[in-house]
């Protein structure tokens, strides 16, 4: 049994409802802020790690409906930059919760990857506890060759930042002679981000903002709000996020068939290779 | 075969209905509307008095409002009157986003529909290429906005501008750590920017919620709420979203 993977969770009638929606337009990237966990803490009278519990109990569940939805890319919004504001006892529980889980992905590495599950954490990886980032980058390094499903988790992550690094990377890059000013143009800030466009970006717990959340990548995405807090989460408020998203999305875009710079090209590769030097030095 | 073909029938039947039901509330909100609205071109009293009456009444009102507008759904007459409520509503700034590209070239047409619909009004309308549009106060308190127009050219292509030229060494920044700190890449983005608070509140209207490149750097804590569903601009809709902004409770992250 998968702890990552909640395997047993989808009726028969609920599949046959997935079957039904996947007939159509489905996201390509869905994107999740899973807000609302302390608040069914309190809602519940129990404490607030017990919410955080719940909530990673339900991103499982999520992920399973997203595999049987087809939807190969899957972002969510896992902690914050900001949140390291949050008390010392509340950050320490989440580091905690953390490390237990990345820890329970190595354990089960082998259903993680038949179930093709890559993952990828996105964030300022140098705020993070040393053993939790020597943990996160080892899943990254284990699972890098997985295909069905890319789930990236952001953590000490927030837009902002992540459009800052971006910019480093690319003043370093003009200083290494890698890359030129002139080749600097949209799509290679995109492609030196740390994450994809989503196609739809949900929501939970009434709130409606993004709070610092892929500020960059969602200039033409779908954005839901549901009221619904995060462990509430079902598979029928997940199937009215896609059917909002079907009857409303923009029209896919043709793809670019223009060529891109061969400069660009290698600078990202060169990029690649740097993230992966990155992580390698995490783990030793 | 036999359960695939029930499944695509399944699926088509099911967004049949969703677009009958939503095709039949918007002939009802329509028709409602149609009963009840004041097709005046001009800003009336009885607006202005609706949010005299309800806006002081909120505990929290956005500093700086950004409308949404598409010229292919709202008159320019439409965004002249958002211009009067929100001054008469007292928020400090006021920016339409352009989704469509066209209002910027219609600027002039939209300072004269402000104009025109200003008359009586008391306060002052700040533009940032055309002169203030003053007025005398009668009763009414008498606030001052500033009136900008956004397009997407200021969104994701003034970043990289920015990020270009960091690189030219064109522009100094601070640099203190291996990699730039948000903060340190606020410090340069602001200085390209006016310089007006980041938007508070974005108000949308029409069946779905799309930012379509909408000031990235500065959207990272404005809430999104939805004026109509079939982009009608009404002052009802302008206060009820009002209302809905001041109930909203911002936690920074804590």
């Amino acid at each position: 049994m998968s702890l990552w993977i909640k395997e047993n969770c989808v009726s028969f009638f609920q599949l046959f409802c997935i079957k039904v929606i996947k007939t159509g337009r489905v996201p390509q990237h869905i994107a999740f802020i899973m807000d609302g966990n302390r608040r069914y803490a309190k809602k519940n009278s129990v404490d607030k790690s017990t919410g955080h519990h719940k909530g990673f109990d339900k991103l499982s569940e999520t992920l399973k409906w997203c595999l049987d939805l087809g939807i190969p890319e899957v972002t969510v919004y896992a902690f914050s930059i900001e949140n390291f504001k949050r008390s010392k006892e509340e950050v320490d529980a989440l580091m905690e919760l953390a490390r237990e889980k990345f820890q329970n992905l190595l354990d089960e590495i082998d259903q993680i990857d038949e179930w093709g599950v890559r993952v990828h954490v996105a964030g300022r990886l140098s705020l993070l506890p040393e053993h939790l980032r020597s943990l996160v980058s080892k899943v990254m390094l284990a699972t890098k060759d997985n295909n069905r499903l890319c789930l990236n988790i952001a953590y000490a992550y927030t837009g902002r930042d992540e459009i800052s690094r971006a910019a480093s990377r690319i003043i370093d890059g003009v200083k290494e002679n890698k890359i030129s000013p002139e080749n600097i143009d949209e799509e290679l800030i995109s492609q030196s981000l740390d994450l994809g466009e989503p196609e739809l970006l949900v929501r939970t717990s009434g709130e409606v903002r993004l709070s610092d959340f892929m500020l960059w990548q969602i200039s033409n995405t779908v954005l839901y709000f549901t009221d619904v807090l995060w462990p509430e989460f079902t598979i029928w408020n997940l199937l009215a996020a896609i059917i909002h998203f079907q009857r409303n999305a923009p029209p896919i875009k043709a793809e670019d068939t223009n060529e891109t710079a061969h400069e660009k090209e290698e600078f990202l590769k060169y990029l690649e290779q740097r993230r992966a030097q990155e992580l390698t030095k995490y783990i030793s | 075969m036999l359960s695939r073909l029930l499944r695509q029938f399944l699926f088509a039947l099911l967004h049949l209905i969703l677009n009958f039901i939503v095709g039949a509330q918007n002939v009802y909100c329509r028709y409602w509307l149609k009963k009840h609205s004041l097709q005046d071109y001009e800003v009336t009293k009885t607006d202005l008095k609706l949010i005299v009456k309800h806006i002081p009444k909120l505990s929290k009102q956005p500093k700086h409002l950004v409308v949404l507008s598409d010229s292919d759904y709202h008159s320019i007459d439409d965004l002249a009157r958002m211009v009067i409520w929100s001054l008469v509503a007292g928020i400090p700034f006021l920016s339409f986003y352009d989704v469509s590209g066209q209002l910027s070239y219609q600027e002039e047409k939209l300072f004269n529909a402000v104009e025109k619909n200003k008359k009586g009004v008391p306060g002052c309308i700040k533009w940032s290429k055309k002169p203030d549009l003053n007025g005398y106060t009668n009763g009414i308190p008498a606030h001052k906005i500033v009136v900008n127009i956004f397009s997407c050219q200021n969104g994701r292509s003034t970043i990289t501008q920015c990020i270009k030229k960091m690189c030219e060494e064109k522009i100094p920044y601070n640099r203190k750590s291996d990699q730039i700190t948000a903060q340190e890449f606020d410090d340069v983005i602001s200085a390209v920017y006016p310089s007006i608070p980041d938007p508070d509140l974005a108000l949308f209207s029409g069946p779905v919620c799309c930012t379509h490149g909408l000031l990235p750097w500065q959207i990272r804590l404005t809430e999104f709420i939805s004026l109509s569903v079939d982009y009608n601009l009404s002052v009802e809709s302008f206060v009820g979203a009002m209302y809905k902004y001041s109930k909203c409770d911002q936690r920074f992250g804590t």
